[in-house]
């Protein structure tokens, strides 16, 4: 059977001696899957930093190394068993005791994500992934003047659109919307339209019955059980484009393993009927992208996150530390959400020594979201650590997301509360069960 | 311990697929939403029911019938079947309820690479029974409420094996009329077999309403289903069945499971049979009363809503359906929510007792104007 992916692995020992390997194979494979040549080399240069991460903390384990085309993007993906007692080298901030003698002077994963389009950490089973991501390299997209016309005759949905016709609406999104209401990958509309044929990402297009480019929206599935939107875009006045896109997303995913459904990028336009009001978050603060349109001060906008179910909620338990449980009974009393809260704490547990918290880093926008793997005794501690090798990263929007499915989890909440996070909302099913999303400061 | 490896043993189309998952019981929903009766008006069940008849069969069911199987084939109700109808009873295939028929129906006609037609806003498990068999299900969208005779025979090609028809529909409650059928089955003219899912029929006094029994006399094609779930309120028990050709069910029971359907649901099916008519005019005029008393209600609020054929309507509410269930939930009324159906923002009311109904309308205006 052909692999459609093509993609190139490699078996090696975490070993510094072979990080020449490691750079030939990383190198030549992102060319011959197409990256450009600067691309390739940071690629290169982000694996080599996460190979001599590993052999410096976990020397010698067997790593796995899968080097993939995406389309839109190369991955390099390491991935390896860890010992549970070891995982903790995994976290961003570990810097420290690594051995008899030996200490790190830089956190190699923070550098090795300074370096990727995307970075994230993430355990699966017993298996640890750390997979880098570059991007191609893909002509911007950039604001041209706007003139609104009326919509002509009926607006329709457009079926299976063309990549151009998601080209010209993303770049129309990018001309019509405030940058930070618009999804980043329209600012490259080549990329979203290839995510868009990879499935990567979801997008409906509707025109006018001249043909004009009405309108956009697009989403994609975060979890098994979630969908995340951006949009609607409206390009033309009138003929109820937005109700047209909204209701062609709901029937959509409508019978999908999808529970919930979450505004990423919600925009003035959207249907406030369809959904309920969770809260606000953050949404970074300006990116590298010049004039990224996100406010003025350094603290950047806020913005609306809405959701609605796709099934009747039939209730169920959730755990909380008792220092939320407050805030979640309001919470849950607001949204008229059935749980049961069950108190977990850390007492009497026999808990592992040590923390690890996965990160999903995107340093354009200044945003650090984690979400713990592992809770240790040293919980408190590894929460400072990671405030603080990110904040000196310049990450000024940190946030913990914690499932409450797992009481382990919930635990965590103590430590969070004592090191300047508080609870900003609820996300229901966003998970395995609701996830409680934390912020910094 | 060896190693089990899941992924490799199931198919893709069984491991994309996501499991139908019924709501908790009503003691632990209740428990959860706080309330101390629920009134279920999600699943248009009959609550004028059970018949006399039928009660008789429950309250006399001899415990010594436990322990026996029942009858492999139904054979006393087809035969009944066959009374009623004047046909063979080797011409009808009795399941557990009609959703197994459904099934049965599918796995007869589908190989890999075929592909049913049917519409995008109809009774879910036609597309779903398909979608995890492997079979492609091509989705009409409903033109005017109602399936679209015109599109569903454009999507028609040399893979598709069935078209099911839901006639009423549900959730709609719409219906093909004599003459739209009779043209659309001269249009198929054989190439397919057509499913015509007869649900709700006894539901339906109308003279242009066409009855499948007497279709399958014209067009060996065709395949009627009828349930005891609905009119003839035996939910519980699971009894539905399906009527066509002695050919055709020949060739449908062998991918149907025997033994499947139990001996008090049996005796009670054909119970049910006997002198319907008074139970029937009787839950015909409950559910008559209760489309009286809401569509008005809806009206005087502004709400859009679609009232037709069938036990049950639909009202668009100015929020989240989903919500709107939680909202009537804590007021003890369930409804169904029609995301699921691809009707965001409409619920599905079943029409019951008159008091149940007032009950509704209690908590639907409160939760309206708590909201406003
Ligand atoms: C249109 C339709 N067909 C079939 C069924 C299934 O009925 P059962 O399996 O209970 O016979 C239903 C039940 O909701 C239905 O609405």
């Amino acid at each position: 059977m052909q692999d459609r992916d093509q993609s190139v692995s490699l078996k090696l020992a975490a070993e510094a001696r072979f990080i020449p390997l490691v750079q030939g194979v990383v190198e030549q494979g992102a060319a011959a899957f197409g990256l450009d040549r600067g691309k390739a080399l940071r690629l290169t240069m982000a694996a080599e930093e996460l190979l001599s991460h590993l052999a410096e903390t976990s020397g010698g384990v067997a790593v796995d190394l899968t080097l993939t085309p995406g389309g839109w993007c190369v991955r390099a993906d390491f991935s390896f068993v860890a010992d549970p007692s070891d995982l903790w080298a995994m976290n961003l901030a570990a810097r420290e005791d690594i051995g008899p003698g030996k200490s790190m002077d830089r956190l190699g994963l923070l550098l090795a994500a300074r370096m990727s389009d995307g970075f994230e950490i993430r355990l699966d089973g017993r298996v640890v992934h750390l997979e880098l991501r570059q991007d191609h390299a893909y002509e911007a997209a950039n604001p041209r003047p706007v003139r609104v016309v009326d919509a002509r005759g009926e607006v329709v949905m457009v079926d299976d659109p063309e990549p151009a016709l998601i080209r010209e609406a993303c770049a129309l999104a990018v001309d019509h919307y405030p940058a930070h209401l618009v999804n980043e990958t329209f600012f490259t509309p080549g990329k979203a339209a290839d995510m868009v044929a990879r499935g990567d990402m979801n997008a409906v297009v509707a025109v006018d019955s001249a043909g004009t480019l009405a309108g956009l929206m697009v989403w994609r599935s975060p979890s098994e059980r979630s969908v995340g939107f951006c949009g609607p875009y409206v390009f033309v006045r009138g003929g109820g484009t937005a109700g047209f896109l909204e209701a062609r997303m709901l029937a959509t995913v409508a019978r999908t393993k999808a529970v919930s459904l979450f505004s990423e990028l919600g925009t003035d336009d959207l249907t406030a009927e369809n959904y309920e009001l969770l809260g606000r978050l953050p949404l970074g603060r300006p990116g590298p992208r010049g004039d990224s349109g996100l406010g003025d001060g350094p603290e950047g906008v806020e913005l609306d996150i809405r959701f609605r179910h796709l099934r009747e909620d039939s209730g169920r338990a959730v755990w909380a530390h008792p220092s939320m449980r407050s805030f979640l009974e309001a919470a849950y009393d607001r949204l008229v959400l059935m749980r049961d809260i069950r108190e977990a704490d850390h007492a009497g547990a026999n808990l592992p020594e040590r923390s690890v918290f996965s990160a999903r880093l995107r340093p354009e926008l200044g945003i650090a979201t984690l979400a713990p793997m592992v809770v240790g005794r040293d919980a408190d501690r590894a929460v400072a650590d990671h405030v603080r090798a990110l904040t000196r990263d310049g990450y000024r929007s940190i946030l913990f997301r914690l499932d409450l499915a797992h009481g382990w989890q919930a635990t965590l909440a103590g430590s969070l509360a004592d090191n300047g996070f508080s609870p900003r909302l609820v996300l229901p099913d966003a998970g395995m069960a609701d996830v409680v999303v934390f912020l910094h400061g | 311990m060896a190693d089990f490896d899941l992924r490799r043993l199931v198919p893709p189309h069984v491991r994309a697929f996501e499991a139908y998952r019924p709501s908790n019981p009503d003691s632990e929903l209740m428990r959860l939403y706080g309330v101390d009766h629920l009134h279920r008006l999600n699943n248009n069940e009959n609550a004028l029911g059970p018949a006399p008849t039928v009660r008789e069969v429950v309250d006399s069911f001899p415990p010594g019938a436990v322990p026996v199987y029942p009858n492999g084939d139904c054979f006393d109700l087809r035969h009944s079947l066959a009374g009623r109808f004047d046909k063979d009873a080797e011409r009808f295939l009795v399941g557990n309820g009609s959703c197994e028929v459904i099934a049965s129906v599918i796995k007869a006609f589908c190989e890999e690479g075929d592909n049913i037609v049917t519409a995008d806003r109809t009774f879910a498990v036609y597309e779903w029974v398909a979608e995890f068999s492997g079979i492609k299900a091509r989705l009409i969208p409903l033109k005017d409420m109602a399936f679209d005779p015109r599109g569903m025979l454009d999507a028609m090609d040399e893979r598709t094996k069935v078209l099911f028809v839901c006639n009423p529909n549900n959730p709609t409650g719409t219906y093909w009329d004599k003459a739209t059928m009779d043209a659309f089955l001269d249009e198929v003219a054989g190439r397919a077999v057509v499913v015509i899912d007869e649900a709700y029929c006894e539901y339906v006094d109308r003279d242009d309403y066409p009855d499948g029994m007497s279709l399958v006399e014209r067009h060996p094609n065709v395949i009627v289903f009828r349930t005891f779930s609905k009119m003839y309120a035996l939910a519980a028990l699971r009894v539905g069945y399906l009527c066509g050709s002695v050919e055709v069910v020949d060739m449908v029971r062998r991918t149907h499971v025997v033994y499947s359907v139990n001996t008090l649901a049996q005796r009670c099916a054909q119970a049910a049979l006997e002198n319907d008519a008074p139970f029937i005019a009787a839950t015909r005029a409950m559910v008559r009363e209760a489309r009286e008393l809401l569509c008005p209600m809806f009206d005087s609020m502004g709400l859009e809503y679609i009232a037709n054929e069938g036990n049950y309507l639909m009202v668009r509410v100015p929020m989240p359906d989903t919500l709107m269930y939680r909202k009537l939930m804590r007021k003890g009324v369930m409804v169904r929510t029609m995301t699921g159906f691809r009707f965001p923002n409409w619920i599905r009311v079943s029409l019951v007792q008159r008091p149940v109904m007032e009950d509704f309308c209690r908590a639907f205006g409160q939760v309206l104007d708590e909201t406003a």
